[in-house]
């Protein structure tokens, strides 16, 4: 059974890894870049909030901190324009797991829905941080060292990193999932007070993941710096970054492994080349907030658990009509999807 | 810096502040009885401005008559929204489940007052908009006093209401613990999409107010909500008292930076204030104390 | 702060300098092509601001690119070619910024590439349509940080920014003593378009005796301008300088001028008071009498090419000259460089046009001569003042200049 499931995810790799070889035109492999950057921070953010149920909106500071870091770094160092500057990339992530030990330590003291809303105000703080200070070239923004490939190749590498991050970040979640800290974190959102009363450090378990979620977003924000060559501080920390990967995540499946992915894979995709192809952005706004609300009312759960319960319920019916009670299907449904499932 | 700018800065921060006191006490108070965090509250806010603006060019009402029709609407707003999206959302997740499904009904309503009123920045006039009386050398707007005022009568109302009718005993219950005021005989569906609809329909008036003192479009609701959010959490989620005593005082705060130090830090100041006190104070000024798993 | 700023502008300098040489390599094998088919149309990509922050700009532009094609196609096209527009929408928003040039350029097979609006949005752009090879002629992106780049495909037909205030600070410098205010108040909003105008004539009006009773930056993003309107009034300047970019932080200030009693002798605003007929509108005819705006251009410019757009305009939309925005000049200007470079070219080349428009050859415009620095800044246009005398919108620096008159001084109190 787990033996299948992993070839599942090396086929998915494998594709994807094809993906800029059988797709060469630069607008789709544009496209393709800003998604797996979403796949990853969706994934990552999924990884904190969808497992302790502490709904953050505020990983703009991450990405932004990410990008800052790739833009100021590149240009004090003197760095030539070109795939030297991705070393920055991890970088950025790093720095970005700095900024969240104390964001996470002073935001989450409190209860879940005020949590909501520092993670929000501790944004807004970095975002005119960033407008305010000087080092940060204000409005102005920075401009980072001008990479000068032609269009054939110039999204190859920035997807194959793009790429690395979403691997590297479902890998980090699946770990996680499966540890003894993901289980205290699992905790947590069932009931936090009952978790501390079986001996979770429930506040150093949180600010961990807190921090440990930080790293892919800021390595997320240092590529998009890099890959789009210019920042400005209302447009790496906005607002909008986080409601997008919090409705990926939800739309595909929060606290599930593929729902983030599939979610950003099939929002930021669509949402790049409707924009494109349907100009009238008031009519589109329209559409998405109804499509929305249709997904919200009908699959609460995101797409990835509905469809899975779809699956488990017919298999159940059949087994029912074939003979008796067996409970196997546990293995498919996991004991955190039964946990949002009794919502139903 | 002079003691008249230093004055007219307090003046400007109280009167101001008086009309993010009632927007955000709709939000409270819905939060309150609901466990719902409206983030629609922002663009309800632009909404009950844009119908003002219509009755004013088309109809030729004038604001505040104008009231009349506008807050009974947006009660009507309210109770719609809450009956169509708000009623289905139960179980633990409700809070989170409660951002998404306002986000969305918020993108509906941007993206449908872009269409029927363009992007173009408009605002509401009247003979009184530009006009002020004098106290020494403090200017006092017209407007400024009138939404003081209405914000006054409005809260006050909605005092009244909340701890001398029957209603309001029930939704106090609700406020307090919903298990038990269901427990007690209190219809709580009924009391939550009543509390919607008041809470929604205050944004008529705090939209009026908004939008004869700025010009606004509607994408200036993301200003607003995210100014609303942190004056319920600084004053306490569901703490009326605290989102009234809040909104004054932030509104208060960044004005006074403004004229002290510089009018870039003055919005940075109420982040950084809120942050001061929620380490102080988890549960904010005037919260219910700190319930763990919540 | 500011050495720091000064050394990553190097370094940006000098991977530009570095790249504009790959550039041109990339040019010649890129998907720029000269030859059309006869009776073929060209098409020309444009990303536009359609909704989102820049949006009431973004339409205007949209007129003004309407308009140039409009007339070109009147006049038979583009070397025979009839001008198509493909106009996208990029939400005010940098990433779809990127994704909608690579969709004109590589799915679309635009002939030529037009730029956004705002500065924000120029350099984005710039660098993405640079790996194609493309020129990106603009007319809203003349902030310092654009130029500071340093790209090599990037041109921007209007007037630099940063010297738009000069005319003024001249006039006021030149005033008899007796005459010339004595005190001054900056506001400005944080944004790269504006703050460079201030700081440029600061020292220039504290040299002359000026003394500067308020000097404050205020976020862009700001709704409420009362509490920094009445600390402005409290400061009791003779003269207000707001750095502003669009019509309602305009009409904000002198609405909340207004009501704490407070009318300044002259009021000057760096955006708002040229946007025509918006801005009458917002603020009301009467208010709107005695307010300056500097800018290279304005409707009732004397200049041949102008008064033939002007005409057109009013044709097509209705109203008089004093109301046309200055955005769809700006637009229009674009259209009418790219034109004569294609005409030059003899083709759609965008190498060659990139390689012409460095040639330091002057073209015209409905804005006046362009002349391309190495930077892609225009360097040849002077700026003007503008005042709004009765519902007239008319010429008022620089003083020598013989389409100016004489500057309405002071400012009438409001409604007057």
């Amino acid at each position: 059974m787990l033996q299948k499931k992993n070839l599942w995810w090396v086929l998915a790799i494998a594709v994807f890894a094809m993906y800029p070889i059988v797709v060469t035109n630069p607008l789709f492999t544009t496209i393709a870049v800003f998604t797996t950057i979403y796949m990853a921070c969706a994934t990552s953010w999924n990884m904190f909030s969808g497992y302790s149920g502490y709904i953050a909106l505020g990983s703009a500071v991450f990405y932004g901190s990410g990008a800052y870091t790739m833009a100021l770094l590149s240009l004090h160092l003197h760095m030539a324009a070109g795939s030297d500057m991705f070393w920055l990339v991890p970088v950025g992530g790093l720095v970005a797991m700095v900024f969240a030990v104390p964001f996470g330590w002073i935001a989450l003291r409190v209860r879940r829905h005020t949590f909501v809303v520092i993670t929000i105000a501790v944004f807004f703080i970095f975002q005119l941080s960033a407008i305010n200070f000087g080092f940060t070239g204000g409005t102005s923004g920075l401009a980072l060292p001008f990479i000068t490939w032609g269009y054939q190749n110039f999204n190859t590498p920035f997807y194959y990193v793009g790429l690395s991050l979403v691997v590297f970040a479902t890998a980090l979640s699946a770990a996680v999932r499966r540890s003894r800290f993901g289980l205290q974190l699992l905790a947590i959102r069932d009931d936090e007070d009952r978790a501390m009363g079986l001996g979770v450090k429930v506040s150093a378990v949180k600010i961990t993941g807190f921090t440990l979620s930080a790293f892919t977003v800021g390595a997320a924000g240092a590529l998009y710096a890099m890959f789009v060559g210019q920042i400005y501080p209302q447009f790496v920390f906005d607002p909008m970054f986080d409601v997008s990967i919090a409705l990926m995540t939800f739309l595909g499946g929060l606290g599930t492994l593929t729902g983030p992915l599939l979610g950003a894979l099939v929002l930021e995709a669509s949402q790049q080349y409707l924009t494109v192809t349907f100009s009238n952005s008031s009519l589109y706004l329209i559409l998405f907030g109804a499509l929305f609300l249709i997904v919200i009312m009908f699959m609460p759960q995101g797409v990835v658990v509905y469809l899975r319960d779809r699956v488990t319920r017919r298999a159940e019916r059949e087994r029912e009509a074939v003979a008796a009670n067996d409970l196997a299907t546990a293995d498919a449904v996991a004991p955190l999807d039964v946990a949002v499932g009794g919502a139903h | 810096m002079n003691s008249i700018a230093l004055l007219s800065a307090a003046k400007d921060g109280i009167l101001t502040g008086s009309i993010y006191a009632l927007m955000a006490t709709g939000l409270t108070l819905i939060f309150g009885v609901m466990d719902i965090i409206n983030l629609a509250q922002g663009i309800l806010v632009i909404l009950g401005a844009y119908l003002s603006y219509a009755l004013q060019v088309h109809w030729h009402i004038d604001l505040f008559v104008g009231l009349l029709i506008t807050i009974p609407t947006m009660f009507i707003v309210g109770i719609v929204i809450e009956r169509l999206f708000m009623s289905r959302l139960k179980g633990p997740e409700k809070t989170a489940m409660s951002l998404l499904v306002t986000y969305a009904v918020s993108l509906l309503i941007e993206g449908s007052l872009n269409m029927i009123f363009s992007v173009n920045d408009v605002q509401l006039q009247g003979w009184y908009v530009p006009k002020a009386f004098a106290i020494g050398q403090i200017h006092f707007g017209y407007v400024y006093v009138a939404g003081f005022i209405l914000a006054g009568v409005l809260l006050s109302a909605l005092y009244f209401m909340l701890y001398r009718t029957r209603f309001g005993v029930s939704v106090r219950a609700s406020l307090a613990d919903q298990t038990s005021a269901a427990l007690v005989g209190i219809d709580v569906r009924r009391v939550s999409t009543i509390t919607f609809g008041i809470g929604v329909a205050v944004t008529a008036a705090g939209g009026m107010i908004y939008g004869a003192t700025n010009s606004f479009n509607a994408s200036s609701s993301y200003d607003l909500i995210s100014r609303l959010l942190t004056i319920i959490v600084l004053g306490g989620m569901g703490s009326l008292g605290g989102a009234m005593v809040a909104g004054v005082s932030m509104v208060f705060i960044g004005d006074m930076v403004g004229v002290i130090w510089s009018p870039v830090w003055s919005s940075m100041s109420y982040f950084v204030v809120l942050v001061i006190v929620l380490l102080l104070r988890p549960q904010g000024l005037f919260g219910k104390q700190l319930t763990r798993a919540a | 702060m500011k050495f720091s700023k000064a050394k990553y502008l190097r370094a940006a300098a000098a991977t530009s300098i570095a790249g504009a040489s790959l550039l041109t390599l990339a040019g010649t094998s890129g998907a720029s092509s000269g030859g059309l088919a006869k009776g073929a149309p060209v098409t020309i990509g444009i990303s536009l601001s359609l909704s989102g922050d820049f949006s009431a700009d973004g339409l205007a532009f949209q007129q003004g690119y309407k308009l140039w094609a409009a007339d070109v196609n009147k006049t038979g096209g583009l070397l025979g070619h009839k001008v198509v527009l493909d106009i996208v929408s990029d939400a005010s928003s940098p990433t779809q910024v990127v994704t909608n040039y690579q969709d004109l350029i590589s799915v679309k097979h635009v002939n030529l590439t037009f730029g956004p609006f705002s500065s924000l949005l120029s350099l984005p752009a710039a660098k993405a349509v640079a790996r194609y090879g493309y020129a990106l002629v603009e007319g809203a992106g003349g902030a310092p940080s654009v130029f500071q780049a340093g790209l090599h495909n990037l041109f921007d037909v209007s007037l630099p920014v940063a010297n738009d205030l000069v005319p003024f600070s001249k006039w006021i410098t030149s005033l008899p003593k007796a005459k010339r205010p004595t005190t001054v108040a900056y506001v400005t909003s944080n944004d790269p378009f504006t703050e460079p105008q201030v700081t440029t004539i600061e020292p220039v009006l504290a040299k002359a005796g000026i003394k500067t009773v308020y000097n404050h930056v205020f976020p862009a993003e700001v709704t409420d301008y009362t509490s920094i309107a009445d600390a402005v009034a409290a400061s009791k300047p003779q003269v207000v300088v707001l750095g502003s970019v669009d019509v309602p932080t305009v009409s904000s200030f002198m609405q909340a001028f207004e009501q704490s009693g407070f009318s300044p002798k002259v009021f000057i605003a760096t955006g708002g008071p040229d946007q025509g007929t918006t801005f009458l509108k917002a603020v009301g005819a009467k208010n709107a009498n005695g307010m300056m705006v500097p800018n290279a251009w304005y409707g009732g410019s004397s200049n041949p090419l102008s008064k033939k757009m002007v005409a057109e305009y009013v044709k097509l939309y209705g109203g008089t000259a004093s109301q046309v925005s200055s955005d769809v000049v700006e637009a229009y200007s674009v259209g009418e460089v790219v034109a004569q470079a294609v005409k030059a070219t003899g083709g759609f080349d965008n190498k060659k046009i990139i390689q012409y428009l460095h040639s330091k050859v002057t073209l015209q415009s409905a804005q006046g001569p362009v002349r391309f620095n190495a930077l892609g800044m225009n360097t040849t246009p002077t700026a003007f003042t503008f005042q709004w005398q009765g519902t007239k919108f008319v010429q008022v620096n620089p003083a020598g200049d013989p389409n100016s008159v004489p500057v309405l001084f002071p400012k009438p109190a409001w409604g007057k």
